[in-house]
Formats: structure tokens, sequence, C-alpha cells
């Protein structure tokens, strides 16, 4: 359940609303209690009067209450998860080093967004009813007790096992399978997607059949998973049903004893357990929940993996980048990336790196954006320590366009005001005319608002790529860092992008890393990364 | 995927969805069924809870034993925890049932309609379609669907009960019902329609969210944190605030349902008190029953409102589900040709391709002939139609004008498993799939022995480099054949290749994303594998001149769809 509490704790700052909701959950339960025990003391007939008015009193309250209720929790509900969403976003931001973000899929950020979503059931479905069950459990006492204690004791015992033990065990019990379920629907989206993007395999070897088959499968044992959990969940509810029908007998059997006292008592019972008869499904869910909190905290909350320093340094006026006998690996254990590599790329100079793909060369922006940091050796900025320097500076100075550089489902302004939110107009068209692409942007319906669909999917790959490049150029880096820009694109366009490049860059470094030459680059100097070092290559 | 939907496709949509209820409504008949017996088990525990509690009122506790009411009270407890457990088995086993069927429909139409797909349509957003919207569909048709008949015939059923005893009584809870529909038709005429387009602002919020998830590498190198936390936070404020006001109006009707709950308790409970208290109730039970019979009457039309919400998310799936490629006719078995698979002779005669006409022919008035055992490199630029090429032979597209044949059959008039039987395909990028490096060269022909996959293994060179890996060939890929490198996922598809042992050999630009080194390793395995079939390979221009000084055979060379050249013998 830690993990739940956890989740809970980080909508503290929404305090207020939630307590609100909670307040006016609480006073719509206690209505509805009133309600129902005054709808039973109608026979008892020294309160003639008084009950009909409590009656006409006491209906519309709790209309209004209930009304209220769902008003004030679910806009406490928006903002907790609000929050959440930030929360997560922000944390995962601080900790985009260690490859998250760089490595992981998209797929995988998209599952754990659903994570941080399936806990919206905490609130209201878990933590209003227990509350309410602390409220209404007294009270039940007291009404049962000034009439018989022995129906008391038992109709209490009931009632704290259908709203406090059973939503326990089932909360228990569901743990374990959340996990068996996500992993199950995960299975199910890999084989999906394998289907699809494999479709042109999938004909020339004529594997319709069989791939319809593994995703049946798969399908199989969801739907299994699924089964269980719903077994579960059902299990859950029908046991707190059956306490709350005990409940009820032993009311009417043991409080006939006391007259039409019995009927208010039965009526009383009645609307009790009915308040809390969600709570052990819920149980089931939030148990099935802990799972996902599990992953969300496991991202969230794991280190920063490059602070910054206690003193920070001021950030260097020039942009000489050195390499000092860097060693690094990503994981203990795990083979060297690099082994004491040294490189030296001079201000305004223009260089190429390249090597076999999983060579490294990846690791290397990392390193130089401090995404990373090497076991041993100094990476230099102007003569200066980046490690000493404020991470934020850093990034300004240096930019990065890579496959995986996304294009926001926004507008094309946008998209490069993130860059250099203060640009103007005529700068924003000096970038994209820089970047070849103002042609194509000026064609567009609303030009610079122009809104890009999911991924910048109206654009093609190349002009997806030029735009990107727009933006790098738009913003103050003085070192470009291109990993692998052309990755994707087809070798026409690649040369395109390429010859463009050759004629953007003024006074600025570009640090091109590549696994081959096309011949129309214009470099400096070409290294080549083989056995964790760079070994210089004819210019 | 929820950007801007257009009218007709929601019309689709909205029909597709018609149609699917009918059947729908069939399926959920026993559902139906249940939950109105579930009204009849918990109207008949009303009915011992109000004799039990009438023997009170009369002054009968000492007389009457209570054991018969508790008993049956108890029995009818039981009988509603099963038939609950029952209800819940079968709501989902029905939900289950249709996703099933859905899913297998909707992949099986991917499948059928094939790569041309890939074209228009990004392949996670098919994927969500099968998966997510597929899975969201369960609700409307194993609660809603059923919810929506239990809600009228439930309370239909129990006023006629209570018309026997106590018509006015019945009088009330029939106009207590009433105000259901009407409070909710009154307050959803103004609500539906926000309502739905706030459905729409919700998941753009959630699509935003992702998206700058997605894209969280580029805001962080761009400095932009905090910026971008806050514009998250206004827009789920904004949207918050929009929100709550159409939930005021929305939850109205929920404010109703619960007025008529109310004001049915209320009325029918002074109602008694008034007459008990005017000299004791001429039918004690059956006012109690009533009285207790309250919250069961309200309880379906509660089930129903909670099921709401799943229309709205069935809407969105049946939009997208309307909309994927229909299921193409199977051809005719009879048109089935035989074709001999040794030694294939491939003919292109007078052939024209155009995917659409206002951007003119792909390719146009393509002729050649490949005997067997012969090499023709195929070269151009980009967008020369050399990719269209390859995949008329794949049976990807079929072509326009025009006929393309295999040993004198006309490639139409082949069923897609007789193509692939004579064709191997290498293309610039293969897909590796989820499971063993193994598999993924087994997929290639799945009755293969483990002898004749570590045969190809070998030639394609595989086994060098799955000695580095940690269980060597049984070494699981990760998503999308995480991994491997270009080059050695170049290796499993020669692999596949050789696995298939196919007389026709295709290849698209197979080395045009492997790095120098690899390329050449690349090569060497294939050199050898052309040894002996048919070959088509198309590349770039220049790559071309390397391919023809090392492989010799015939060359032409295409641009805007046309054979610009011709060269080698004919």
């Amino acid at each position: 359940m830690r993990p739940l509490l956890r989740i809970m704790a980080l909508s503290s700052r929404q305090a207020p609303w939630l307590a609100l909701g909670l307040v006016v959950t609480l006073l719509g339960t206690l209505a509805g209690l009133a309600l129902a025990g005054a709808a039973g003391a109608v026979f008892t007939d020294a309160s003639l009067l008084a009950i009909p008015l409590l009656l006409r009193l006491l209906g519309p309250a709790r209309v209004v209450l209930r009304y209220f209720e769902r008003l004030t929790t679910h806009n406490a509900l928006f903002r907790a998860l609000a929050d959440l969403r930030i929360w997560f976003f922000h944390s995962l931001a601080q900790r985009m080093a260690g490859g998250l973000g760089m490595q992981r899929s998209g797929d995988v950020l998209a599952r754990l967004v659903g994570d941080v979503e399936a806990q919206d059931v905490l609130y209201m479905r878990v933590l209003l009813p227990l509350v309410g069950a602390l409220v209404i459990l007294p009270i039940l006492l007291i009404v049962l007790c000034r009439f018989d204690v022995w129906l008391a004791v038992i109709v209490t015992a009931l009632f704290v096992t259908a709203a406090f033990v059973l939503p326990g065990i089932a909360a228990h019990q569901a743990r374990a399978h959340g996990a068996v379920l996500s992993r199950s629907m995960a299975d199910l989206r890999v084989a999906v997607l394998d289907s699809v993007a494999g479709l042109r395999e999938v004909r020339a070897f004529a594997a319709e059949g069989r791939m319809l088959a593994n995703v049946q499968a798969q399908e199989a044992g969801l739907l299994a998973a699924q089964r269980h959990a719903m077994r579960m969940i059902a299990r859950a509810g029908s046991a707190a049903f059956l306490c709350g029908q005990a409940a009820i007998l032993a009311t009417l059997v043991i409080g006939r004893a006391h007259g039409v006292a019995a009927i208010v008592m039965v009526f009383t019972v009645l609307a009790g357990f009915e308040a809390i008869a969600l709570l052990p499904r819920a149980g089931a869910q939030a148990g099935l929940a802990t799972a996902a909190a599990t992953r969300v905290l496991d991202v969230a909350d794991g280190p920063v993996p490059s602070p910054d320093p206690k003193i920070i340094a001021a950030m260097p006026s020039g942009h000489d980048l050195r390499l000092e006998m860097v060693s690094f690996t990503w994981e203990t254990g795990r083979p060297d990336v690099f082994n004491s590599l040294s490189l030296d790329i001079p201000a305004g100079h223009r260089v190429a790196l390249l090597g076999p793909s999983g060579i490294g060369k990846s690791s290397l922006a990392a390193l130089i954006l401090r995404l990373a940091i090497p076991q041993s050796g100094r990476i230099l900025l102007g003569g200066i320590d980046i490690a000493t320097v404020a991470a934020a500076d850093l990034r300004a100075r240096i930019g990065w366009l890579s496959q995986s550089t996304h294009l926001f489902d926004d507008t094309i302004r946008a998209n490069l005001l993130l860059a250099k939110p203060d640009a103007t107009d005529g700068q924003l068209w000096a970038a994209l005319e820089q970047a070849r692409i103002a042609e194509a942007v000026r064609a567009l319906t609303g030009g610079l608002d122009f809104y890009l669909g999911e991924g910048g999917h109206q654009f093609s790959g190349g002009q997806g790529r030029r735009l990107a490049l727009a933006r790098a150029l738009l913003s103050p880096a003085r070192i470009l860092i291109l990993d692998e820009p052309c990755a994707g694109l087809d070798a026409e366009t690649e040369r395109a992008f390429l010859t463009t490049l050759n004629d953007v860059a003024d006074t600025r470094s570009i640090i091109l890393i590549a696994h081959r030459l096309t011949g129309v680059e214009r470099l400096d100097r070409i290294f080549r990364l083989s056995h964790g070092r760079a070994v210089a290559a004819a210019a | 995927m929820t950007s801007a939907p257009s009218s007709a496709a929601d019309k689709r949509g909205q029909i597709w969805l018609a149609e699917q209820s009918v059947a729908g409504r069939r399926a959920a008949r026993r559902l139906i069924a249940m939950g109105v017996g579930n009204t009849i088990l918990a109207a008949s525990q009303a009915g011992c809870m109000a004799v039990l509690l009438a023997g009170i009122l009369r002054d009968e506790t000492q007389t009457v034993s209570p054991l018969f009411p508790a008993l049956g009270f108890a029995a009818f407890a039981l009988a509603r925890a099963a038939a609950g457990m029952a209800t819940e088995g079968l709501t989902f086993r029905i939900g289950a049932t249709v996703r099933r069927r859905l899913r297998s429909d909707a992949l099986g139409r991917l499948l059928a309609h094939g790569p041309a797909l890939l074209r228009e349509r990004h392949s996670v957003a098919m994927s969500a379609i099968v998966v997510d919207r597929i899975e969201s569909l369960d609700g409307y048709f194993a609660r809603w669907i059923p919810a929506a008949a239990v809600a009228v015939l439930s309370p239909l059923l129990m006023t006629l009960v209570v018309l026997a005893l106590d018509p006015l009584a019945a009088l009330v809870l029939a106009a207590c019902g009433a105000l259901v529909p009407v409070a909710m038709a009154l307050s959803g005429i103004g609500a539906g329609r926000a309502a739905s387009r706030q459905f729409t602002a919700m998941s753009r919020l959630q699509t935003r969210f992702l998206d700058r998830m997605r894209g969280i590498a580029t805001i962080v190198m761009y400095g932009r944190i905090e910026d971008e936390t806050r514009a998250l936070g206004m827009a789920a404020n904004e949207l918050r605030m929009r929100t709550m006001r159409v939930l005021r109006v929305a939850f109205l009707s929920s404010g109703a349902l619960d007025l008529a709950a109310a004001a049915a308790l209320v009325i029918l409970a002074i109602r008694a008190g008034t007459q008990y208290a005017a000299g004791g109730l001429s039918t004690p039970v059956s006012t109690l029953f009533v009285l207790l019979l309250v919250p069961e009457f309200f309880a379906p039309l509660r089930n129903f409102s909670a099921a709401y919400q799943d229309r709205f998310q069935a809407r969105d799936a049946a939009r997208d589900l309307a909309n994927l490629p229909e299921q193409p006719v199977p051809l005719p078995l009879l048109t089935v040709r035989h074709v001999q698979a040794q030694g294939l002779t491939v003919v292109f005669d007078h052939v024209g391709l155009t995917w659409d006409a206002t951007r003119g022919p792909v390719l146009s008035d393509i002729s050649f002939r490949v005997a067997p055992g012969e090499t023709l490199v195929v070269a151009g630029p980009s967008g020369a139609g050399k990719s269209s090429l390859i995949e008329i032979l794949l049976g990807f597209v079929r072509p326009t004008e025009g006929r393309v044949t295999l040993n004198g059959a006309d490639i139409a008039d082949l069923v897609p498993q007789a193509l692939s039987r004579l064709t191997a395909w290498i293309g610039q990028r293969p897909v590796l799939f989820a499971g063993t490096l193994r598999e993924n060269i087994r997929f290639a022909r799945p009755e293969a022995t483990d002898a004749e996959v570590a045969e190809a293994a070998q030639f394609a060179r595989v086994t060098s480099f799955a000695a580095g890996l940690p269980q060597g060939l049984d070494t699981r890929l990760g998503e999308a054949g995480y991994g491997l490198s270009g080059g050695q996922a170049q290796r499993v598809a020669i692999a596949r290749a050789v696995l298939k042992n196919a007389p026709l050999l295709l290849l698209d630009e197979p080395t045009a994303h492997l790095d120098p080194a690899t390329e050449n390793e690349v090569l060497d395995s294939l050199r050898r594998l052309t040894l002996g079939r048919t070959v088509i390979l198309v590349s770039h221009s220049t790559a071309a001149h390397a391919w023809n000084a090392s492989w010799g055979g015939r060359r032409i060379d295409l641009r805007d769809g046309q054979i610009v050249r011709a060269r080698g013998e004919a």
C-alpha cells in the first residue's frame, strides 16, 4: 500500500479542495443515514409531527448535498490528477539522463502515462468511502447500543469486516495480479504492433494467419488475466454484500424484541451498509493500481543522475570543446563505451564522428550534454570543466538534433519558440530560410500558425528534420551536435539535408555523428570511433 | 488520432455502432434476463423483510415465529449473491466475446489490406485501434446495452407488482420513475453536446500530456522544463474549469435521479406514517414492502446512468473501427495457377502503376525480362519508382496497366500464399519481431527443422554475432528488435531468405543504412545467396555503380517511373 500512500501524499497541495470534497461527502452520507432512520421512524408514534418534518427537510438536503458532493469531489480529483501529471512530468524531466527519454521508446512513456492516470481510483473510490465508514461506524454503534448491546457488537463486527477487512484482503490479493495484468496487456500490444509494423514482412512471408493466431493467443492470455481480476473483484463485492445482509438479518431477528424501534434500526443498518457497499471492490482496484503506482514511482523517484554542483561556476565565453582521457560505461560491469577517449574540437570547427551503430556515438552526445557522467576524465568547454557549471546553462550552449528530436503537436511557431521564447517573426523566418524550409512553410495555410499533427505527421520525414534544424539554428547554442540527423530518411533526402547543413553554421561548431559519410559534407576533421577511442581520419 | 474527425467518418461510426448494437442486444439477452431476475430476488427479499417488520407493527413478535421469513430472507440473500457473481461472469464473457470478435476482424482487415496501409497510416496509431479502442468498447456491449434494457424492464415490473398491492403507491413510484428520464433528457439536451465536446477536450489534454512526454528529451535540451511544466498546469487548470462548468449541468441529471428516489421515499414514508398514526395500517405488509422496494426500484436507473460514459467512449472507438479498410474480396480459387518453382523467368509487359490520379503515374510502360539465374540491377534516384517495382513483385500492390508474369503465369492470378512461395525479399530495414533470434529466422518457414535454421544462420553469419549474445540464437530481442544493429538485423533478413529458399530474390537497397565495413560483409553473404536464383536488385544511382562493378549483370535506369536506359544483353 505504501506506493499508493505516496501517490496520495503528492496531492497535499490540494488538501483544502480534497478536504472540502470530503466534508461535503460526509454530510451527504450523514443525511442519507438520517433520512433512512427517519423513514423508519414514521412508525414510532411518539414523534408524529417531527418525523414528517424531518423527512421533508432531509430528503431535499440529501439531494442537494449529493449534487455538491459530485461537484466538489470531481473538482478536487481533477486538481489532484493534474498535480500528479505535472509532478510526474517534472520529475521525469529532471531525471532525463541515464538514457530515459533518449533511449526509451515513446510507447514505454505512453504506458507510464496510463499508469499515472490509473491512480484516479484512490480519492473517490477508496479514500472518501473509507473516511465515510469511519464516521458511520460510531453512529451505528451508538444507535444500536441504545437497544441491544449484542446486536451492536454483531452489526459493527460485520461492518468492520465489510468496510476495512475485506477491502484490505482484496487489495493484498490484487497487488500481485496487477503486474500480471499489465504484463499481459503489454504482450498483446507488442504482438499487435509486430503484425502491423511488420505488414511488409508478413505479406512477403505469407504469415497473415500466423500473426493473427499469435495476437489471438496473447489476447487469450489477457482475457484470462482480466477474468481472474474480475473474479477477485466480484468475490470481494459479494462478500461485502453478504456481510450487509447478515447484519440486516441479525437486526431483524434480534431487534424484534424492541418493537417499532427495530424498524428504525433496520433502515439505519441498510443505509450504513449501502454507503460502503463498493469499498471491497475499490480495495481490489486499488490493489491492481499499486503495480502501476510502483512503476510510476520507480521512474520518477530515482536519483537525479547529474545534479548541479553546489557552487556553480560562471559559463566560459569561448566554446572550444575538449575531452580529456574520458572513460565511460552506462552500467558498472558492462563493457566500457569509452576508454581514455581524448578529442579536441576548436570553436567553429566542423567535425564528423564515424563508427558503426552500437559503438557509443550517442553516448558521446549524452556526455557532452551532461546527461551522463564519465567515470573518469573530464570534459572542458571553453577551458572550464562542464561538471562545474549549471546543466541548464550548458545545454543552452549546446544544441542537439537527432532522429528522436520531437516535433510537438502544436503550431510551427510554438515549436520554434521552444528554442528561443523571445524570438521575433523575422528571426523565425530567418532560421526557416537557413534550414531551407521557409518556402514549404509559406505554402501552408496559416504559415507559422500552421498546426502540426501528432509527431509532426503532416510533414514528410525530410521536412520535419529541416524544421527541427531551424529550431536548433534559432537557439543561442554555439555547438550543434547532430546525432544521426538523417536516420530514417532515404538516401536522396539525406544528401539534400546534409548539403543544406554546409551553409548554415556561421561561427558555430558542428559535431556530426554518423555511421557513414555521403560525400557531400564539408568538414574540417573526421574521427573514427573504435575500441572506445577516437582515431583521426583524413579530412 | 483524435485530430479533427470529419463528419463523414463520424457518420460511418454511428452507422457501424447502430449495426453492432443489434447484434449486441441479441448477445445481451441472457444478461438482461438476469438483471430482471435479480430485481425479482431483491423484491422477494423485501417481501420477507416486510413480513418480519409487519409482525412487529402488529405486536405479534411473541406469537408468530420469525423463522420462515428469516430463512426466506437468508435464502434470497444467498441467491442474490450467487446471481451477482453469475451476472459479473456473464458480463465479462459477453464483453470478452465481442472484443475477441472485433479484434480479430480489425486485425484481419489490416492484414488483408496489407503493406499499402503503411503508406497512409502510422503503425502505432493502427495498433492503438486494435488494442485500446477495442478494449474501450467492452463497457458499451457488456454494460451499457444491458443496463439500458434493465432500466426499463425492472422498474416496469416492480410498478406492476405494486399496482396489484397498492395502486396509489404504484402511481407515486411510476411518477417519480418517469421523472428520471424526463429530467435526464432535459439536462441531457443541454449537457449532451457540451459533454461530448468536453470528452474531446479531455482526450486532447491527454494527447497533449502524452505528446510532451514523448518529446521530453527535446524539452530538456532546450532548457524549457519549467516553462512546459507551467504550461501543462495552466492547460489542465483551464480544462478543469471548463469541465466543471459542463458537469454542473450534467450532474443535474444524477441529481434528478436522487431527487426522484428521495421524493418517492419521503412521500411513501409520510403516507405510511400518517395512516399508522390514524389507527394502524390496513395492510402493513404491503405498505412496508413498498417502502423497502424504493431503493431497488431506482437501482437499475442508477446502473443505467453509471454506464452512460461507456457510450461516449464507444462513439470514438466506433469511428476508428468503421473507417478501417474493408476486407477485400478473396480471389476465386479457380484462377489459381500452378507455377513451376525451378528456374523462374520474370516478365514485365508494359506495366504502369498509379497510386493517385492527381499525382500522375509512379511507373509507366515498363517492360523487361529476367531469365532464370540472371541478375537485373534497377538504378535510379529516389522517387523514380524502384520500390514500387519491387512491391508489385511482392504483391503489395497491383499494376494498374499491363501485366507481370512469373514463368508465364500472370501475377494477378496468384493467391498471396502462392506468390510468397516464389519470392524472397530483403528490404532497407527488416522488421524483427518480439521473440528469440531463432524464432525470427524461423519466421520465414515455420516448419523448418532446427538444423535448417542453424544452417541458414551459419550462411548469413548470424551465428558469428549470436555467439557474443547471452543465449546465442535463443536470445530474446526486445521491443521491435531492440538490441541488434542495422547490419545484424540485415543478416537476420538474409538468414530468413536462405531458409525460405525461393527461386526469385528481390533486393531493395539492402545496404543503404549500413556503415562501409558492415556493408561489405553483408554484400558478401548476399552474393553467395544469389547463386542459381533470379535476382532483381534496386539501388540509387551512385550505389548501383558499385553493384554493377562487383556483380556484373544487366542494368536498367529508371527516372520518373520510366526506363531511360537499359544496358547489357536483353
